[in-house]
């Protein structure tokens, strides 16, 4: 856990970066720092590696004082991940990967074992490990910047900015990665970015941060959007607030009718007249509307959000939405009717 | 041209304190040793500016006053001053206007790094030493290589001026030369010393080569 | 000269100031201007046509760039030597290696100042229908002066201080000095050579950058804000 405790940068010449900043980033989670540029993200970020030092307050990381760390001792035990990905241009990939092991006396076989293992982990062909960094494209050498981070398996990561400078297809690739690799590791992670979407696709506890470095709100996503604390936070937020919401509003609760799903060798259509049918393969997927040559939608029911449900009931002209398992298979229909119930428990919160 | 063949077929030049091989080596020795102090001298300051940011005026007024400096007025003055009991009054010179190629180059190597590698050295828990001397030398590699490079072509070039105060080496040929009217010599020297300096050139940039990774020099290609 | 010999003697200076003879500082400070000046003048004429060729003909700059490294690592003395059979004694042989050297850095310089030159800026021209050579002369040239002046600027001072070596060929311009303290034993001469030739070399650059800042406003503007 990472503790910030009435934590003040304040530089010669006046300037306040981060005033009086109290907050925790719990182990295991991914805590998000978002905010304009000014708000003093970067530079709350690297006072927890003491690349820059806090002028008041104190730091602790599980309940020891940073201060009290030797920097290069610390920085050692915490990964860090910048924008550039900061790739030493001079050595080959395997070897930028085992900069920390080298640094910790690690045996070179050793370390280079485990390069080669974080590599394929972070989803890079082995191939790339003896190529150098201007080999690489931008979002390749984005994921060494991850691996390199990851090498001496610490803890602690820190990631600047690290997926701004890579194009929307990447980065959205390179954020699902985060998170599948988040999932099996559960390191404990403060990440700093300007983009509010990307904050609450990440992070599990988001610090909207205003200008002067005074932290605006500290919330899981959902609450955020909910409950912006102030005008502020609700700007930052941007539209579709609500929509966005249901993101995080399971469809595991949508009630589902399985008796519009029928076999497409022989559908029944006396049933229930007038109703829109799905028309179902023999290994139960939906293959189309029963009758009527018009698209539909499916959401992955109980894994999905709502905002998954409602898209796929916006997609076809019925205006219900096609429940499947995640094998694809067909489980049931939610009606507008059951969209309708859903929403409106969602709105009550 | 027939200068030149007379020059390398005359048995005189090829045996005695006047011979080719023994000009050469005296060449070569005032060379490595002045190369050898001034990049003793320059690349340490070099790093030290170009890694703590401090007295960069230093580097800047070097390389401007070294260019502006008279090579020649330069020698001239310090024989007088000093006489010419020993080489070393003439290695003072050498010296001081190889100092600033050198300087400047390792200078401006290490100031150019990129600031995020900086960043992420010190962020992964490198120590100074350790980020200067892992992360922004082997990146300043190929400036520091040019400074080097271009000193020792300034060194060979300053040396056989030299001789006309008294240096030895292939200068004395052009000297000699001139002074005796031996047109023959003069030429004979001006090629051997046009050599030397090319083959110093050639020499610099094959080290170079061997030397810079080739991940900064991006020589290879993506397979 | 005995042994007891003041550092400078500023009597020699007064007397030698300008005389009818050709060795007097006058007369040597306008042959050393003449011979620096003129391979400066020559190669920024040639740079500029050599330099927009490489950057018109990508391929060229290769093989030219290696030439110029090549001719800059010549040293001047042997060359001025190689230079008498065809040149004689005179400032041609001091002034042909020097509009080499020139060359070496300036043709670099204009490629470089070309390639300073942003892709939108060079785009819009095209867009805005400039035409290639009012492009060239109205926009890419004005970009391109500050680096290839910075390019001039080392070329000057380089030149004033490098004319000094042909005083032993008898063409020195101020470098006659030296070699005239030498055969005399004499150390005035030899300082007031080099304190003129660093003035006459500081003069120079000084004009240079002053040029540099009439013809490029907007880099100081941009300085200021």
């Amino acid at each position: 856990m990472i503790t910030f405790d009435s934590v003040t940068k304040r530089y010669p010449d006046g300037f306040v970066a981060v005033d009086n900043l109290s907050m925790e980033a719990e182990t295991g989670q991914i805590a998000v720092l978002v905010g304009p540029s000014g708000c003093g993200k970067t530079t709350t970020l690297r006072m927890i590696n003491r690349m820059i030092d806090a002028s008041e307050g104190r730091i602790l990381l599980d309940g020891a004082d940073v201060k009290e760390i030797d920097p290069p001792t610390l920085r050692r035990g915490i990964g860090y991940v910048i924008q550039q990905a900061g790739l030493f241009p001079h050595r080959k990939i395997v070897d930028n990967v085992a900069t920390v092991p080298y640094l910790l006396g690690w045996d070179r076989k050793k370390a280079r074992d485990r390069a080669m293992e974080l590599l394929e982990r972070v989803g890079l062909d082995p191939k790339m490990a003896q190529r150098y960094p201007f080999q690489l494209s931008g979002g390749q050498q984005q994921r060494v910047g991850v691996a390199r981070a990851l090498a001496a398996d610490p803890p602690v990561l820190l990631m600047d900015e690290p997926f701004s400078a890579v194009d929307p297809i990447v980065r959205t690739s390179l954020q699902d990665e985060l998170l599948r690799l988040q999932s099996e590791l559960n390191k404990t992670i403060v990440f700093v970015t300007h983009d509010i979407d990307e904050a609450i696709k990440l992070g599990d506890r988001v610090a909207v941060l205003r200008v002067g470095g005074r932290l605006a709100q500290f919330a899981d996503p959902k609450t955020l959007l909910s409950e912006p604390a102030d005008d502020f936070v609700r700007e930052f937020l941007g539209k579709d607030r609500g929509i966005r919401r249901l993101s995080f509003v399971s469809s595991e609760h949508l009630r589902l009718r399985t008796d519009l799903i029928v076999p497409a060798s022989s559908p029944d259509t006396a049933a229930a007249p007038g109703a829109w049918l799905m028309a179902v393969s023999e290994d139960g997927r939906p293959v189309g509307w029963v009758g009527r040559d018009e698209p539909f939608g499916t959401y992955v029911h109980g894994k999905d959000s709502m905002r998954a449900a409602l898209d796929a009931a916006l997609l076809s002209p019925s205006g219900q939405a096609v429940a499947v398992d995640p094998e694809g298979r067909a489980v049931g229909i939610a009606t507008r009717q059951a969209l309708d119930e859903a929403l409106g428990e969602a709105a009550d919160g | 041209m027939n200068w030149i063949i007379d020059f390398f077929t005359d048995p005189a030049n090829w045996s005695g304190p006047d011979a080719i091989p023994a000009r050469l080596l005296q060449h070569l020795g005032f060379s490595v040793a002045a190369l050898a102090l001034a990049a003793l001298i320059g690349i340490p300051l070099g790093l030290l500016i170009g890694h703590t940011g401090r007295g960069s005026v230093v580097v800047v007024v070097s390389a401007n006053l070294a260019r502006a400096l008279p090579t020649l007025g330069l020698l001239v003055l310090i024989v007088l001053l000093l006489g010419t009991a020993s080489i070393w009054p003439v290695l003072i010179p050498l010296v001081a206007l190889a100092v600033p190629p050198i300087l400047v180059n390792t200078f401006e190597g290490v100031r150019g790094v990129d600031p995020d590698l900086r960043d992420a050295a010190y962020g992964m828990g490198l120590r100074g030493p350790q980020v200067l001397f892992g992360v922004l030398v082997p990146v300043a590699l190929p400036l520091i290589m040019l400074g080097l490079r271009l000193a020792a072509v300034q060194v060979v070039a300053t040396a056989a001026v030299a001789a006309y105060v008294g240096l030895g080496g292939l200068g004395r040929y052009i000297i000699d030369g001139l002074a005796t009217q031996d047109y023959e010599s003069v030429v004979g020297g001006s090629v051997l010393i046009v050599g030397f300096a090319l083959a110093v050139q050639g020499l610099f940039t094959l080290v170079q080569r061997l030397t810079v990774s080739p991940g900064v020099s991006r020589r290879l290609r993506v397979r | 000269m005995d042994d007891e010999q003041p550092l400078f003697k500023w009597s020699w200076v007064e007397s030698n100031w300008n005389s009818d003879s050709p060795n007097s500082i006058v007369n040597l400070l306008q042959a050393h201007i003449v011979m620096s000046m003129a391979p400066v003048v020559l190669g920024l004429l040639l740079a500029l046509p050599l330099g927009l060729a490489c950057v018109r003909w990508r391929y060229l700059y290769q093989p030219t760039a290696a030439v110029m490294n090549v001719i800059y690592a010549l040293p001047s003395l042997p060359l001025f030597m190689l230079l008498i059979p065809q040149t004689g004694l005179t400032q041609l042989t001091v002034i042909i290696p020097l509009t080499f050297y020139a060359l070496a850095v300036l043709v670099p310089a204009v490629v470089d100042g070309m390639g300073s030159v942003p892709d939108h800026v060079r785009q819009s021209a095209v867009a805005m229908g400039f035409t290639p050579l009012r492009r060239l002369v109205l926009v890419e040239l004005p970009i391109a002066v500050p680096v290839v002046l910075a390019g001039l600027r080392v070329v000057t001072v380089s030149s004033i201080s490098l004319v000094s070596v042909g005083a032993l060929i008898g063409q020195g311009g101020l470098g006659n000095l030296f070699t005239d303290a030498f055969q005399r034993d004499f150390y005035t001469p030899a300082i007031a050579g080099i304190v003129l030739i660093v003035l006459l070399a500081l003069v120079g650059d000084g004009i240079v950058l002053a040029a540099q800042r009439l013809l490029t406003p907007w880099v100081r503007a941009r300085r200021a804000s």
